[in-house]
């Protein structure tokens, strides 16, 4: 997709080329920061981070940043931070995209019809689900996606399946489960506060909005004059999904991705609310904010250094993206 | 579908490790103690017989006026059809933690997270439509470089800390409004539900300006809007009466998932700010595993989504036309 | 189509708002403190009447006031709205409150108390022997929510009647109009203290003798409950009893209480003087109040309540090696945790609070580097510093709930147990799974232990934390798993020996095995930190914890002028 016009094109675009700076600087930090710092993003210095009211030091020569409320150094943790947040981010920001796009592209084409469904690749899918459930001994929770996964089949099913309300149905259920309870759970089966888990929760949650937003937009590119020519000369609907309609979704699926990066770096302090997330010692930009909270008017930099850094972050995602779009279409203009 | 979520809910809130008898009588209580706690909550029957129960008193009939104190059987009922002689009751049963009939825990602060998710939903659109239509028809300006990153700046920063800054300047600093809380008097209450709904405007007007932003500058571009603007339309008008109204879709979409994630409580605004609506209920029943609220909490949710999305839809045939018709 | 001729974003101007916002923000907030507002008269001046107290807090009221059902969380308002038999003076001794004197009959096994006459309750009912068994029993039923009526299991006929066999409570006996006595199946010289606890506080006829929800607080204490003064999760109105039994008592018109105020809002209304007394303050505005010279004489440190320490499960690997959990009470540098909260944490190195064991010849346990060495050698363990090898190999789980201290203690003691060979691995989960997780017996091997004073006496520590009969396989305060025949013996034979000087060289014994043995690594003990305004007088902290208002009084400057003018300038 990204040929020599489209390269030139995003070249010549001064923002985006912004944009992809800040970014790439943003990794350089995260990943030779930790090396420049004076103290490890660990250990706690009693001797040199405590000021003489016996709070925290701020930003001073031992401490670039200040220390933070155990006496770490914030610089080096704010390094180390960014790893782990930009890889969180980026890849929950693709697991929910990929997700969001499948299933709205999808739905949104064959909204109104109803499609053939080989049904062993159904029964075998339900079972499968009904395995994994029972090998977990939840035999409750399987028994309840069986029971709720049959009587939408029954609903939608028949000789002809509706995909589009199968899966907004979906859409809907995961819309309708309250957010903290649904991280709970997966918390509370996962093991609480490793990375994948985080990855689990943040692209289970964050792929909604992109797939009713797609579908919308799908529903849109469906009349087209070329798309419904390519349909008419009977192309096979997979390879008119993706080499038509997803081209022209793509403006606001790449709108909505970078602004779902910035809301998940960001919605790892909402998570430390809840307690989930990396466990502590590791930091994270999001969890570094949440610590720092209390501290606002009197260790500031507690909290300006990860706000700033999560701001620099969105800001290049967006920049960076918008660059892409604009690159790849330029037709969107 | 709400029978569905709220079986699950069910399901998932009884095996998570967690023990709500525990957390009613605290940390220090001995074990003999909660266990008679636990058994005149009810947690004492396998959670079968509690799912049952709990359905059999969801909705059912019973006398049109409550006698509470005559009548203990319907202590925690609420009418809501009243039919003839009797009535049809819901029920969500009594509150572990604060003792008290979740119906009228919920009706009670449903209002309030009404008015504050409907301010926000306000000001988001406010905020957003408006600097969604500057930045686009002054593209390219430092107007739009400014709206476009004060929008990022909404996106980036957690409602905690925007809560934290708007106290801050507009409370402490200029005093002009209360620091929290919800106020005694009507007038008392709108000037309470300024600061949290303004938190909650300038996080979700992000997206808006964005969207906005985005899809009005493909329609100013196209020959049809240059035409018009040509034959002497004034700006306002094209920009209005087209740009905008084609830019519909994606924001009533956007406006269906934002009204439905605001009902089910904007938590951390609402706990910063004091505000007593559902989402401070529902977050301090999650972690103290009060269960009837956490269901109750879970139903008013579903609810509000899927009333949020029936409308939405009926809003889509409505305006874009194309959407409707075009099958394949 | 693009024009080629349209400006291209220019990323300037975004940017530049974005940096000016977040950093001038906290640049414009300014760190210098007001003046506390000023009394009317110097600090010795008489008590004055009138006025009304305003309090907030994080928490909420939840169920009510009632002190059959109280919890930590109501403690304070129950203790204003029902006075019991007894209290506590200002040195931690039980004196007489409602009761006028008490004697101790039959070897310990009864004490008998003799009421005052013309006490006066809320709903102007005279206070009778009558009110205090009806109270008991309510308290004590099966059908009442009570979390702490297994405390008094030692009342005679207390089984059959929680059983649900008898329809009376037999060790309680009214003898005559004004004398009540209680009969207990064991001798116990801490029964005192359990009755200066809530659950037994006198309750109105109003109350019956059952326990509802719907119950308007009534009792005999200095404030009472007007009919509208609870609105449900925001605020908590009490107004002087005018028939409280010390004349002239209480000063204060009225107690204000408000809640689920998170900190900075306490803090900005606390500064502008709408706030008269902040025990929740964060240690960055507690250090800045306590720097400022026109603060520092107004703020108050209560006594140490609650210990803290590294419970180490005792039956799982690595904890079932005596060697290592010496080494890890000596690894732990206590002045360092300290740091995490200076304003409220005092380091401990011995089971008991402070306030119960101020003994600096006792030897406990402490921070020494080469001991912990040591100690990690005799285990089998040598850990070399310099090289970092050796120790124990695999990670240890640590339990850990996110919630104030807990987190960043844990983070500490981490780091100081990697530098004797111990590694942790922190697992973060939530409260109520915590405390199901650390109380299972094979589910985790080490967390924070902590256990608040019920009462001021050691066996408040002892009896529940490291005696075997404290463990369970779930549900188990022993979260050690410790068990030692002759610590069980010591605290038994403390709990029903009288005399004083035996019993401390009771405990002196039992304290010294906890901490050679070290089921816990002692860490730190916690207290509460209060800063009030100028004009608030008379406070005086309570020995065991609830906020203790009931002898308050007002005087604040510029009050009269406020009444004048018609309306606070609140």
């Amino acid at each position: 997709m990204l040929d020599a016009p489209a390269r030139t094109r995003f070249a010549r675009n001064r923002s985006a080329l912004a944009g992809a700076a800040v970014v790439a600087l943003l990794v350089a930090f995260a990943l030779v920061g930790p090396l420049l710092a004076s103290h490890g993003a660990l250990e706690s210095d009693f001797a040199r981070g405590v000021a003489p009211d016996a709070m925290p030091v701020g930003p001073s020569a031992a401490f670039p940043l200040g220390a933070d409320r155990i006496f770490r150094d914030v610089f080096a943790r704010l390094a180390v931070a960014g790893r782990l947040s930009l890889l969180v981010a980026v890849s929950a920001t693709l697991i929910a995209s990929a997700i969001g796009a499948f299933v709205g592209i999808v739905a949104g084409y064959y909204e109104g019809t109803r499609q053939h469904l080989p049904w062993p690749a159904a029964v075998g899918l339900v079972g499968a689900l009904g395995a994994v459930a029972s090998g977990c001994t939840r035999l409750a929770i399987g028994a309840l996606i069986a029971g709720t996964t049959a009587s939408l089949l029954r609903r939608f099913g028949g000789p002809r399946l509706d995909v589009d309300g199968l899966l907004m149905r979906t859409v809907d259920v995961m819309l309708a489960f309250p957010f903290l309870l649904l991280v709970m759970a997966i918390g509370a089966a996962l093991d609480r506060t490793s990375a994948v888990t985080l990855f689990v929760i943040l692209g289970a949650t964050g792929w909604m909005g992109i797939a009713r937003v797609l579908r919308a937009r799908t529903m849109q590119v469906r009349s087209l004059d070329y798309v419904a020519a390519s349909r008419a000369l009977g192309q096979p609907p997979g390879s008119v999904m993706f080499k038509h309609v997803l081209p022209n979704v793509a403006g606001p699926l790449i709108v909505s991705a970078t602004v779902l990066v910035a809301q998940m770096i960001v919605a790892d302090s909402v998570l430390s609310y809840l307690g989930l997330g990396i466990a502590p010692p590791t930091p994270t930009w999001g969890r570094m904010l949440f610590e720092g909270q209390d501290y606002y008017s009197t260790a500031p930099w507690l909290v300006a250094a990860p706000a700033t850094a999560i701001l620099l972050a969105v800001w290049g995602f967006n920049m960076l993206g918008e660059g892409l779009r604009d690159a790849i279409d330029p037709h969107e203009a | 579908m709400v029978w569905g979520v709220v079986s699950i809910v069910f399901v998932v809130s009884s095996l998570l490790p967690g023990d709500p008898a525990r957390m009613v009588a605290g940390a220090q209580a001995r074990p003999a103690d909660v266990a008679r706690i636990r058994r005149q909550l009810g947690l004492g029957d396998p959670a079968m017989v509690q799912y049952a129960r709990f359905w059999k008193r969801l909705l059912h009939l019973g006398p049109r006026v409550i006698d509470v104190e005559a009548d203990s059987a319907h202590d925690t009922c609420a009418v809501i059809l009243p039919l003839g002689g009797s009535a049809v009751h819901i029920d969500f049963g009594k509150s572990f933690q604060k003792r008290q009939s979740v119906v009228d825990l919920v009706s009670t602060r449903l209002p309030r997270t009404l008015a504050l998710a409907l301010a926000g939903m306000v000001l988001q659109l406010l905020l957003g439509l408006t600097s969604g239509v500057f930045a686009a028809t002054r593209r390219g300006s430092w107007l739009d470089g400014l709206l476009v990153g004060s929008s990022l700046l909404g996106i980036s920063t957690p409602t905690f800390l925007t809560a934290l800054l708007l106290q801050y300047v507009f409370a402490r600093g200029l005093g002009w409004l209360p620091i929290d809380g919800f106020g005694a008097t009507l007038g008392e209450h709108a000037r309470c539900l300024v600061l949290p709904a303004l938190t909650l405007g300038m996080y979700g007007a992000a997206y808006y300006t964005r969207l906005v932003r985005d899809e009005m500058v493909v329609l100013l571009q196209q020959d049809w809007v240059r035409t018009a603007r040509a034959k002497g339309l004034s700006p306002g008008r094209v920009v209005l009466r087209h740009g905008l109204r084609n830019a519909l879709v994606p924001i009533v979409t956007a406006v269906g998932l934002d009204f439905g994630a605001l009902m089910g409580g904007a938590v951390v605004t609402e706990t910063v700010f004091r505000w007593p609506g559902l989402g401070e209920l529902s977050v301090k029943a999650m972690l103290d595993r009060d269960g009837p609220v956490i269901v109750a909490c879970v139903i008013v949710s579903s609810v509000m989504i899927v009333g949020a999305n029936v409308l939405v839809d009926a809003a889509y045939a409505r305006l874009d036309p194309r959407v409707g018709h075009s099958r394949p | 189509m693009r024009s080629i001729l349209t400006k291209p974003d220019t990323p300037g101007p975004s940017l530049a708002l974005c940096a000016l916002v977040l950093l001038g923000a906290p640049l414009g907030c300014d760190t210098t403190l007001p003046f506390p507002v000023a009394s009317a008269h110097s600090e010795d001046s008489p008590p004055r009447r009138g006025g009304t107290l305003h309090l907030a807090t994080y928490g909420d009221l939840r169920s009510g006031i009632d002190p059959a059902s109280g919890t930590d969380q109501s403690l304070g308002p129950i203790h204003l709205v029902f006075a019991g038999l007894v209290d506590y003076d200002g040195s931690a001794r039980v004196v007489p409150d409602l009761a006028d004197h008490w004697a101790v009959d039959d070897g310990g096994r009864t004490y008998r108390f003799v009421l005052r006459v013309g006490v006066i309750m809320h709903d102007g009912a005279e206070l009778t022997a009558d009110d205090v068994k009806r109270s008991a029993e309510r308290a004590l039923h099966p059908s009442t929510p009570d979390p702490n009526a297994s405390y008094f299991a030692n009342i005679a006929g207390y089984e059959a009647y929680a059983a649900g066999r008898a329809d009376h409570l037999a060790g309680v006996v009214v003898e005559g109009r004004y004398v009540v006595a209680f009969h207990l199946a064991k001798p116990d010289s801490t029964f005192p203290y359990l009755l200066a606890m809530h659950t037994l506080r006198p309750t109105c006829r109003s109350a019956g003798d059952r326990y509802s929800d719907a119950w308007l607080a009534c009792g005999a204490g200095p404030f009472e409950l007007p009919p509208s003064g609870w609105r449900r999760g925001t605020s908590l109105r009490l107004v002087r009893h005018p028939g409280y039994f010390r004349p002239g008592e209480p000063y204060l018109d009225a107690v204000e209480w408000t809640f689920n105020m998170k900190a900075l809002a306490q803090r900005v209304r606390f500064e502008r003087g709408e706030l008269d007394l902040a025990r929740e303050l964060t240690d960055g505005d507690t250090a800045r109040f306590m720097a400022d010279a026109r603060w520092r004489p107004l703020g108050t440190v209560e006594a140490d309540t609650s210990i803290y320490g590294e419970s180490m499960n005792t039956r799982m690997a690595p904890f079932d090696n005596l060697e290592i959990r010496r080494a890890v009470a000596a690894a732990i540098d206590r002045e360092h945790l300290r740091m995490v909260q200076p304003s409220r944490m005092s380091v401990l190195t011995q089971a008991l609070p402070k306030a119960l064991w101020d003994d600096p010849s006792f030897a406990g346990q402490g921070y020494d580097y080469p001991a912990a060495l040591q100690h990690m050698k005799k285990a089998g363990y040598p850990f070399d510093p310099v090289t970092g090898t050796g120790g124990w190999t695999e990670p240890i789980e640590y339990l850990l709930f996110d919630q104030g201290l807990d987190v960043y203690t844990a983070q500490l003691v981490q780091q100081d147990l990697a530098k004797v060979g111990l590694r942790l691995r922190l697992h973060l989960v939530s409260y109520s799974a915590f405390l199901t997780l650390q109380e299972r017996a094979d589910a985790s091997a080490m967390s924070q232990g902590n256990w608040m004073l019920d009462y001021p006496d050691p066996s408040s520590i002892f009896d529940p934390l490291f005696t075997t009969e404290a463990i369970a396989s779930e549900g188990s305060f022993n979260t050690a798993f410790y068990s030692n025949p002759r610590f069980d013996e010591l605290a038994a034979r403390a709990h029903l020996e009288a005399d004083a000087a035996v019993r401390r060289a009771l405990y002196r014994e039992a304290n010294a095995i906890l901490c050679d043995q070290a089921p816990w690594a002692f860490t730190f003990g916690h207290h509460n930190f209060d800063v009030r305004q100028a004009y608030v007088h008379g406070f005086a902290p309570h020995p065991v914890g609830p906020l203790d208002v009931s002898g308050v009084w007002l005087d604040r400057a510029g009050e009269a002028l406020e009444r004048a003018l018609g309306g606070g300038l609140r």
